[in-house]
C-alpha cells in the first residue's frame, strides 16, 4: 500500500505531548510496514525550533503550517488547515494521539471530508494489504476491531500509553517544508478568552510514597469515611477517581486521572475503582499497584501486582485493623 | 432559549457482558439499562438554563423500545417535550449516521443550544456531538464545565475542560453544539410530582423513513468505519489474585505488601 502516513503533532508551551512521540514512533513503523512515506505536521504561530528539533530527533519530514491565529488553538481554524492538507498530501492514514484536541476537531475534520474517525485505537494489526485497527468500548471491558471504510485519509487517535512500545527511530530524511494556508474571517470567529491552570489545592499528590484511593464502588460520602481511615492508618494519602470528587464526596485537588493528577507513588491501593483509561493514565506507573473490585473483569485489574475480587466494605475493615496493629 | 437534550441508554456500569454469537454486539437478555452519565448533567444544565432565561428543554433519544425509560425519565426530570428515534435499521450504525438522524429529526425546529454527552459508556466515541455540529454547520465547544448565555441569547462563554487540570473559556455564537462533562452541576432527582407530569408530555416517535434516510445510510452500510467483531481483552500484567474469605485474602494482601513487594 505506498502512499502517505501523516501524524500530527500536538505542542504546549514549546513541548511536544508525549503522547505525539509514541503516535510518531508507531507512525514509523506503521509506514514502514506499509513502503509509504511519513511526515508529521505541526501546527502553530512561532514553531520553528520546535519543528527542527523534531526533524532531528524522528530524521523525517516536518510540515509546519505557521499562523499568527494558531497560537492558541480553534477547531476551526485547525479544521481548515487540516482539510486543505489532507486535500494536497493524500495521505492514507492520519495518525494523531487521542487527547482533548483530538476530540475536539478530528470528528469535525473527518465528517468535513466525508470520512470516518477511528478514536482512541489501543492496538493495530498490519498485513500486507489490510490494516485494523482495536479499540475499548463498554468502558474498556469489551475490545472492538474495526476496519477501514471508503476512501482514504483514514482518521484514527491512538490511546496514550498503548503505543510506547514503539521508540522514535532517527531516520535519514530530517526537513522542514512550511507550509502556508491564509485563514479566511468566518473561521476566526471564536474567541479563546483565557487558558488557566486551576488553582493548585493543598493538596499534592505527586510526592506521595501510599495512595489510597476509592472510586464509586464506595457508595457515598458517608462510607467513603473507610478510605480515609485506611489512609489514616497507613500514613497514607488519599486519592479518588473522577465520578468521588463529581458529586462532591472529596475535593477536586484529589482526583487522579487525565483530568487530574498524575501520581507514581510506592504503593496504590484502588478501591471500587473500575480502571477507566482516564484514571489508569493518572496512576499506571506507581510501583505496586493494589485492586480492590467486586468484579473480576474490571479493567483495573489489567495493571494491578496484586488483587482482591470482594467486597471493599468487607475487605477495608480488616486491612484497617490489620494496618493500625503494623503501626503498633 | 430552546435547548435539546441528547439521551443516550447504555448499560449500567457494573453490568457483565456476554458478546453474542455473530460477536457485533452483546447480549442484552440480562442487562439493566441507564441514561449515560454525562447525559444526565447536560440535562441538568439545561434545565437550569431554562430556569434562568425561559423557553423550553427537549430531549431525544436514539434506540429500541426500551430508550423510552430514558426518555421517561427526562421529562420526569423537567423536559418538556421528547423526540424518540427508533428504528431496527439504526442497529449498527457508527456515530455518524446517529448525528445524521439526529440531524434529520430536528431540522426546522430552531433550538438554539443542543447538548450532548462528552461520551458514550458503551461505545465511546466522543464524537456525535461534534459531528452534528458539523452537519447542521453550527459551532461546537466540547468537554464544557460552564455555560453562561450572554448578549440576549446570541453568544454564550464557556469553559472548557483541557488535560491536567488546564481549562479554557471561548465565546462561541449560538446556535451552538455543545458536548457537556461530568461534574458541571449536580443533577436533580425526579420529583413524584414530576414523574406524574411526565406522563402527560409529547413524545414525537421518529422512523428511518419519516427522516427520509434508506437503508444504504444506516447501521453497518451507513458507517463510517468497519466495526468488525467484539472480543474480550487478554490481561498484559500478571496479577497475583489474592484467594480466600476477604478476612484471609486482606491478611494476604498485608503479607506480600511487607514481605515480597516490600513496600509497607
Ligand atoms: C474527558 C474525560 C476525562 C476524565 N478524567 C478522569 C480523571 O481524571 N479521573 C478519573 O478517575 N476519571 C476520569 N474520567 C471518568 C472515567 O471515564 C470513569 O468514568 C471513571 O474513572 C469511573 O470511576 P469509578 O471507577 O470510580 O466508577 P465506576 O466506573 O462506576 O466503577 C466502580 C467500580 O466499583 C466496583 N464496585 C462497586 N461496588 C463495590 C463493592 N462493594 N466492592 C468492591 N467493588 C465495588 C464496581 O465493580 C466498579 O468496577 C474522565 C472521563 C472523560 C470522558
Ligand atoms: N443513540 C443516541 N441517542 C441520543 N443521544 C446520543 C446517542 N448516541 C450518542 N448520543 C449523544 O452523544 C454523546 C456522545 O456519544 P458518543 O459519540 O457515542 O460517545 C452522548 O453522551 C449522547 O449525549
Amino acid at each position: 500500500m505506498p502512499g502517505k502516513t501523516l501524524v500530527l503533532a500536538e505542542h504546549r508551551a514549546g513541548k511536544i505531548k508525549s503522547i505525539s512521540w509514541e503516535a510518531i514512533g508507531f507512525g514509523q513503523k506503521l509506514a514502514e510496514r506499509l513502503n509509504q512515506e511519513l511526515k508529521v505536521v505541526l501546527i502553530g504561530k512561532a514553531i520553528g525550533d520546535l519543528a527542527e528539533e523534531v526533524s532531528r530527533r524522528c530524521g523525517q519530514e516536518v510540515l509546519t503550517l505557521v499562523n499568527d491565529h494558531c497560537e492558541t488553538y480553534t477547531p476551526e481554524a485547525y479544521c481548515h488547515i487540516l482539510s486543505q492538507v489532507a486535500q494536497q498530501e493524500t495521505p492514507f492514514l492520519f495518525l494523531m494521539g487521542h487527547t482533548y484536541q483530538a476530540i475536539d476537531f478530528a470528528p469535525k475534520l473527518a465528517t468535513r471530508l466525508g470520512r470516518g474517525f477511528i478514536p482512541n485505537c489501543v492496538d493495530c494489526q498490519i498485513d500486507a494489504d489490510r490494516v485494523v485497527f482495536v479499540r475499548q468500548v463498554f468502558n474498556g471491558k469489551i475490545n472492538l476491531q474495526v476496519g477501514l471504510k471508503g476512501e482514504p485519509p483514514y482518521f484514527v487517535s491512538l490511546q496514550q500509553g498503548a503505543f510506547n512500545a514503539y521508540e522514535v527511530q532517527s531516520r535519514q530524511s530530517p526537513r522542514v517544508v512550511n507550509l502556508t494556508i491564509p485563514l479566511p474571517d468566518e473561521v476566526l470567529k471564536r474567541k479563546v478568552l483565557e487558558i488557566f491552570q486551576a488553582a493548585q489545592g493543598k493538596v499534592d499528590l505527586s510526592q506521595a510514597e501510599i495512595i489510597i484511593a476509592g472510586g464509586r464502588g464506595l457508595g457515598s460520602k458517608e462510607k467513603f469515611q473507610l478510605i480515609l481511615d485506611l489512609a489514616e492508618a497507613l500514613g497514607a494519602a488519599v486519592g479518588a477517581s473522577r465520578p468521588v470528587t463529581d458529586g462532591g464526596w472529596l475535593p477536586k485537588e484529589h482526583q487522579i486521572g487525565s483530568s487530574g493528577q498524575t501520581v507514581t507513588p510506592k504503593l496504590y491501593i484502588a478501591c471500587g475503582i473500575s480502571g477507566a483509561i482516564q484514571h489508569l493514565v493518572g496512576m499506571m506507573n506507581s510501583s505496586c499497584i493494589v485492586a480492590i473490585n467486586k468484579d473480576p473483569n474490571a479493567p483495573i485489574f489489567s495493571v494491578a501486582d496484586y488483587g482482591i475480587v470482594g467486597d471493599v466494605f468487607k475487605v477495608l475493615p480488616v486491612l484497617i485493623e490489620l494496618a493500625k496493629e503494623i503501626r503498633k | 432559549m430552546k435547548i435539546l437534550v441528547c439521551l443516550k441508554q447504555v448499560p449500567e456500569k457494573d453490568s457483565r457482558y456476554k458478546i453474542d454469537d455473530l460477536a457485533t454486539w452483546i447480549r442484552e437478555d440480562d442487562l439493566v439499562f441507564e441514561t449515560n452519565e454525562s447525559d444526565v448533567y447536560a440535562l441538568e444544565e439545561a434545565l437550569r438554563l431554562k430556569e434562568k432565561l425561559g423557553g423550553e428543554v427537549g430531549v431525544l433519544s436514539l434506540g429500541e423500545e426500551r430508550a423510552l425509560k430514558t426518555i421517561k425519565s427526562g421529562l420526569a426530570m423537567g423536559a418538556d417535550r421528547a423526540f424518540h428515534l427508533s428504528d431496527p435499521a439504526f442497529q449498527g450504525s457508527d456515530a455518524f449516521v446517529v448525528a445524521t438522524a439526529i440531524a434529520r429529526a430536528i431540522s426546522g425546529q430552531n433550538f438554539d443550544i443542543i447538548f450532548t454527552g462528552v461520551q458514550s459508556e458503551d461505545m465511546a466515541f466522543a464524537q456525535t456531538g461534534t459531528i452534528l455540529a458539523q452537519l447542521l454547520g453550527w459551532p461546537h465547544a466540547t468537554i464544557v464545565m460552564e455555560v453562561n448565555v450572554s448578549e440576549g441569547g446570541k453568544k454564550a462563554r464557556v469553559k472548557r475542560e483541557l488535560e491536567s487540570n488546564l481549562f479554557e473559556v471561548v465565546e462561541i455564537s449560538l446556535p451552538a453544539v455543545l458536548t457537556i462533562q461530568s461534574g458541571i452541576n449536580q443533577p436533580r432527582y425526579a420529583t413524584l410530582k414530576g414523574i406524574m407530569q411526565a406522563k402527560k408530555k409529547e413524545i414525537r416517535r421518529f422512523s428511518a423513513q419519516d427522516l427520509g434516510l434508506e437503508s444504504s445510510q444506516l447501521g453497518k452500510t451507513g458507517s463510517m468505519v468497519d466495526h468488525q467483531k467484539m472480543f474480550f481483552p487478554e490481561k498484559k500484567k500478571k496479577t497475583v489474585i489474592l484467594e480466600g474469605t476477604p478476612e484471609e485474602a486482606a491478611r494476604t494482601l498485608m503479607e506480600r505488601l511487607r514481605k515480597e513487594a516490600k513496600v509497607l
